[in-house]
């Protein structure tokens, strides 16, 4: 089957080369350049080529859906020696693979990426470090497309390490503020656990892919890792079952780790101190949707393991009520928001879990738009108000007219307000997850969290919207008045409006829904969207029920200008105190680093230094008395450079005549 | 068999040619102010043609299609009296290959000396002289005829290390080199006889495969095969010269102290890897026909017998033990040099310890990983000297310590000097990595005692960043101005008088060498597969051949 734009996919290499081509240009010339802007628009320009380039590929699967692989690269190759377990060498061949799900993540990167690109023009034009921002910003981009097109497990780490880079060096932008630079550090740490985990997932993968044989013919074609399709599928007996699940929990943290999951948390909220287009771009659309991306397409593998599957559902699940918990009673507008996140990529991976991968890729496809407009909204407003905090703002819909719109809709998708894109997908994951609780009725407690969740998601985001736009006008009167912000900003948010409400109902266009049934190369889950029985109606009224009622509830307490504040003898002030200390966990971990890491470090700093130190130093000293020694025989006196040759020659000749004969395995005997 | 065509002779031509219009012309005394920029461009020039030959030879790059080469058979697999003198392969292509860029880098960068009109001519031509030399070693066929091209490499080189003539340092060290050598010849031909001898020929191919032998003559005194293992025993020493192994490495480190700087790179570069290439169309054969005889016997005449012999072992061993001696005694004694220039020869001598495993473990990976370790050590090494000649030329002395704050004054030159250690050192993304990785991994996928090859070569890696690293310590964390002191005449060409050329002084040519060498480090270092394809590809055409 081929279709009229077939002949791009050989060239989907270019999606991520353009962005990297602007990263160089920029990275280089930037600082020279006679108007800083103008690095900008050189990323805007690589980001605008990806896109182009990356949807029209995306159409072109669309319109002939399949697995389309091209692995002409090859990048390495071990040479062999016709023996041993890769007789023929061992090849690294980096290649581009294009079937619905990366079409999908095509689709969500280079939008959501071109639009936040054109968006920092003027959102950054205060700051001092421009080229910096628009070469990482272009570097990010392009790791994350090299990420989304990797046909094999190695390339895909490879660009995912590149991503946590760029994400360490983007949260760290304003490094003079220490609160940036520790959030940049703590992000890149605890990822890091998560990387660690992936690697040794990899690790087995390969280790049992490769004794699995030259029989079946792959050994040598390659990192023997294609995601899905026919040459994976001829391996589904897999040959260690513990080993099987093992890379299965291995692969969860990893993704857990990049997508914020439970307990790797941590760290996405603090990574608020980037840039709000970063908090926007990275840590909303399209960075922490690696993790689960991870997750879909190697769900074909962790599918199989019942305990890989409940694990995941267990952490999604807990995950989204956990997070949207904390994002109740925060002050701060993009750490809501960033609570939002990690709560709705909890209902991804839930998803996945429950076995509907396409379902979480939709929640994803869905989000990615609704989640980086709530942010550029953000951006807007803090961009107009110069401060975070939700208790000082309030009125602003009357100057941010179309700021305070596009907030609205954005919080009208997320809570789940048909009939916008937030709706179709939040409704398509709670009911994929009653589905499977049918068969596991362990799923049963997860499925109540993520619904009861729904109730709190609407809640949360409609007492941001509350504080900061209804109202009279600000409740701290030293804010400077507000403007709303230029073309290049609200235009981004007027398109992202437009997809937040679109994007869910646009499955219902053939071809797109589409790349959602396909279902390409996951035999073993249903990947269809569930039918509309009498159960998922109930389910999907209920849930309606419940986001409305989350919004009334927070109009009721914060709207017009009221302020709810909860008396002080409260007995909800425990949990409430609780939330606000993010259940102690961050306390928890610095108690914990504190006394018991410093105290392992402490130890292995002495034993570093008397133990380890000593040996190199007892080598060093070794080696410097070999030196001064063997230095002597270096005189400068060439007959003595003479007799070296003659005596090594007496040695080879003792060798050859006396040595070798006397040794049968040398051949002599 | 197949006939040469001569076209394969043309790149050689064109560097005779040059050499001898650069003598004609500085004799006639034309330009004689500007005989440097004359005589290094015609130089270059031919270089360059005669690179663009060879690689036309190998039908131009991807050079995926070097198996197919038309004259790319060896024309004697199997004489027994006599064969051909010289062979097209692409194993001795990709060494043509290999030799030229090395010339190219080197010529490149003394461009750049304008103030050394006198010794321009002498210079230039004895650096094409030298090359031709070892252009035709790589067509070698024949023992006699390879020892010969070599002794042509040999004889430009001793020269070349004392041209300057004004410097009793460079003297020195051209006359240690000279008596060295010599006696490394001696033992080369001696060794070259006696397996004549047996043999009744000097064809490469055919020694170290079975001895044919006249049943009216039974095998001489000490036997057949003793005969011959001692002319190997004489070769290995004799060549083992040009390679710098331990204990044949003693006159490296003060020709390569007490040379030019930019003939330091060509030795490094250039004049080492020809003995290497000797290594291995000589030792190959016996190491890989051990215990066998050839493909395409043909009958043996009347009143002959066979004896099957049994090289290989042994002469594996050997160069398993002189790797291992020779990369530890180089990395040991490098690391309490306190002169730049003596440290780099050590260094030097280290790396053909690594290149020598791929000779013990003689399979095709490991083979291809030496080659490519060659490869990368012309860029690494000679560009590293090179770096050394322009730091000398801009007053900075040439010991270690005077080194401090030279990365952060000469930006270029400290940061291609440390793309270039880490190289050395094998550090990732740079071509030096590649090659090693190559190297130990073919030793390890050999197994047996192989193992402890790469082994050893992992420890020696380690060792080597203790003296590479305190050299970029010195150049960027030491606090203090370059030391600079007045330089002996003559001591750096071109050293003493200021350049007539831009770039920071150091000259456009010699800022272009050093440039290229930094962006191949790095661009093999990224994507070897071009060269290491093709690497493969020659070695296996050789092996095939064999």
């Amino acid at each position: 089957m081929s279709g009229p734009l077939n002949a791009l996919f050989p060239w989907a290499f270019l999606v991520p080369l353009a962005p990297a081509i602007a990263f160089v240009i920029v990275g280089l010339f930037g600082r020279r350049m006679r108007r800083l802007e103008w690095g900008g628009w050189v990323a805007v320009g690589g980001a605008f080529v990806a896109m182009v380039l990356g949807v029209l590929i995306a159409v072109g699967e669309m319109l002939s859906p399949g697995t389309y692989t091209d692995r002409s690269f090859n990048w390495f190759t071990l040479p062999g020696n016709g023996t041993g377990t890769f007789p023929n060498g061992f090849s690294l061949v980096m290649g581009t693979l294009v079937d619905p799900l990366s079409a999908i993540m095509l689709i969500v990167v280079t939008v959501v990426g071109f639009l936040v690109m054109l968006y920092s023009v003027d959102y950054m034009h205060r700051d001092t470090g421009l080229p910096r921002y628009y070469a990482e910003l272009s570097l990010f981009l392009a790791s994350m497309l090299g990420l989304v097109l990797a046909d094999n497990l190695l390339q895909f780490f490879l660009f995912w390490e590149l991503v946590g880079v760029c994400s360490y060096f983007l949260i760290g932008f304003y490094y003079q503020r220490p609160a940036a630079a520790s959030a940049a550090k703590e992000a890149f740490l605890v990822t890091r656990v998560g990387d660690v985990l992936f690697l040794g997932g990899i690790y087995i993968y390969f280790q049992q892919f490769a004794t699995a044989g030259p029989g079946l013919g792959w050994a040598a074609a390659g990192f023997p890792f294609v995601f899905h399709g026919a040459p994976f599928l001829t391996l589904l007996h897999p040959p260690n079952p513990t080993l099987f699940t093992l890379a299965g929990l291995l692969i969860l943290g990893g993704a857990a780790g990049k997508s914020a999951q439970f307990p790797l948390d941590v760290w996405l909220p603090d990574a608020m101190e980037g840039p709000t287009t970063v908090s926007a771009l990275i840590h909303a659309a399209t960075m922490v949707a690696a993790g689960v991306y991870l997750l879909a397409v190697t769900s074909v593998f962790i599918g199989f393991s019942a305990t890989d599957s409940f694990a995941i559902v267990a952490i999604g699940g807990f995950t989204t009520f956990w997070a949207a918990s904390m994002a109740m009673v925060n002050r701060d507008i993009k750490r809501v928001i960033a609570y939002s996140t990690v709560s709705q990529l909890g209902y991804m991976v839930l998803a996945i879990g429950a076995g509907f991968t396409m379902v979480g890729l939709y929640h994803l496809f869905t989000h990615a738009f609704f989640k980086a407009l709530l942010f550029l909204a953000a951006g807007a407003v803090i961009h107009a108000v110069d401060t975070q905090d939700l208790f000082k703002m309030g009125g602003l819909r009357k100057t941010l007219r179309i700021t305070s719109i596009g907030f609205l809709i954005g919080g009208l998708s997320l809570a789940g307000i048909p009939p916008l894109a937030g709706f179709f997908s939040k409704d398509d994951v709670l009911s994929s997850v009653y589905t499977a609780a049918q068969t596991h009725p362990m799923y049963w407690p997860f499925f109540v969290l993520a619904f009861a969740t729904v109730f709190m998601t609407a809640y949360y985001i409609f007492r941001v919207w509350f504080l900061t736009f209804s109202g009279d006008r600000p409740r701290d009167p030293t804010l400077p008045p507000a403007h709303e912000a230029p073309w290049t900003m609200t235009v981004p948010i007027l398109i992202l409006s437009g997809l937040a409400i679109l994007a869910g109902a646009l499955v219902f266009v053939p071809q797109i829904g589409g790349l959602f049934t396909a279902g390409v190369g996951f035999p073993a889950t249903p990947g269809v969207p569930p039918t509309y029985t009498t159960t998922d109606i109930l389910l999907s009224v209920v849930s309606v029920g419940l986001g409305a009622g989350g919004i009334l509830t927070a109009y009721v307490l914060w709207g017009n200008g009221r302020v709810f504040s909860l008396a002080e003898d409260s007995a909800a002030q425990p949990i409430r105190r609780l939330l606000l200390e993010r259940y102690y966990v961050k306390t928890a971990v610095d108690w914990f680093g504190l006394r018991v890491v410093y105290a392992v470090s402490r130890f292995l700093d002495f034993v570093d230094e008397y133990i380890i130190d000593g040996t190199v130093h007892g080598f060093e000293r070794l080696f410097s008395e070999l030196s001064i020694r063997l230095r002597r025989l270096q005189s400068g006196v060439v007959l003595d450079y003479a007799a070296y040759v003659v005596v090594g020659l007496a040695v080879f000749l003792v060798f050859l005549y006396v040595i070798v004969p006397a040794i049968p395995a040398l051949g002599g005997g | 068999m197949t006939a040469l065509a001569w076209t394969v002779f043309v790149p050689e031509l064109f560097l005779l040619g040059a050499a001898l219009l650069i003598f004609l012309l500085d004799s006639l005394g034309i330009l004689r102010d500007r005989r440097v920029e004359l005589f290094g461009g015609l130089a270059t020039v031919a270089i360059v043609v005669a690179l663009v030959g060879v690689l036309a030879d190998l039908r131009f790059a991807p050079l995926a299609s070097l198996a197919t080469v038309p004259a790319g058979v060896v024309n004697a697999p199997w004489t027994l009296l006599g064969g051909s003198l010289v062979a097209v392969t692409s194993f001795g292509l990709v060494f043509q290959a290999i030799f030229l860029t090395s010339a190219l880098l080197v010529s490149l960068a003394s461009l750049s000396h304008p103030s050394d009109q006198k010794g321009a001519a002498i210079f230039f031509g004895l650096l094409l002289i030298a090359t031709l030399g070892m252009t035709l070693a790589a067509f070698s066929a024949d023992l006699i005829f390879l020892l010969l091209s070599i002794e042509i490499t040999g004889i430009s080189t001793y020269l070349l290390v004392g041209y300057t003539r004004r410097d009793p340092r460079g003297l020195e060290a051209a006359m240690k080199m000279y008596i060295i050598g010599a006696l490394s010849a001696a033992l080369s031909f001696f060794g070259a006889s006696l397996l004549f001898s047996v043999y009744g020929t000097t064809s490469l191919a055919t020694l170290g495969g079975p001895i044919l032998y006249n049943t009216h003559f039974p095998p001489p005194l000490l036997g057949a095969t003793s005969i011959a293992l001692l002319g190997y025993g004489f070769l290995v020493v004799g060549i083992g010269f040009k390679v710098t192994v331990v204990p044949f490495h003693a006159w490296a480190v003060d020709v390569y102290d007490g040379a030019p700087s930019d003939v330091s790179a060509f030795l490094a570069g250039g004049s080492k890897k020809v003995g290497l290439f000797g290594y291995f169309l000589v030792f190959l054969v016996p190491i890989l026909l051990s215990g066998r005889a050839p493909p395409g016997l043909p009958p043996i005449p009347v009143g002959f017998h066979v004896l099957i012999v049994h090289f290989g072992l042994p002469l594996q061993v050997v160069f398993g033990v002189m790797a291992v001696v020779t990369m530890t005694v180089g990395n040991v004694l490098a690391l309490q040099q306190t002169e730049m220039k003596r440290m780099l020869a050590y260094s030097s001598i280290s790396q053909a310890g690594y290149m020598l495993i791929g000779l013990a473990v003689a399979t095709s990976p490991a083979v291809a990983g030496a080659v490519l370790l060659i490869f990368a050590h012309i860029f690494m090494k000679a560009g590293a000297f090179i770096v050394v000649g322009a730091v000398a030329g801009l007053g900075v002395g040439s010991r270690i310590t005077d080194w401090k704050g030279v990365g952060l004054r000469f930006p270029f030159l400290g940061a291609s000097f440390a793309v270039m250690l880490l190289s050395l050192a094998g550090i990732p993304l740079t071509v030096g990595f590649v090659a090693k990785f190559v190297l130990f991994s073919a030793a390890v996928q050999a197994q047996g005692w192989f193992v402890w090859l790469a082994v050893a070569g992992l420890l020696n890696s380690a060792l080597s960043v203790f003296y590479y690293a305190r050299v970029l310590r010195v150049m960027y964390m030491e606090k203090g101005e370059a030391v600079v002191v007045p330089i002996p005449a003559g001591a750096v060409a071109g050293g003493s008088d200021p350049p007539l050329l831009g770039v920071g002084g150091i000259g456009y040519g010699r800022a272009a060498a050093i440039g290229v060498a930094v962006a191949i480090i790095f661009a093999f270092g990224v994507y070897p597969q071009p060269v290491l394809a093709s690497f493969q590809m020659a070695v296996n055409h050789l092996l095939q051949v064999l």
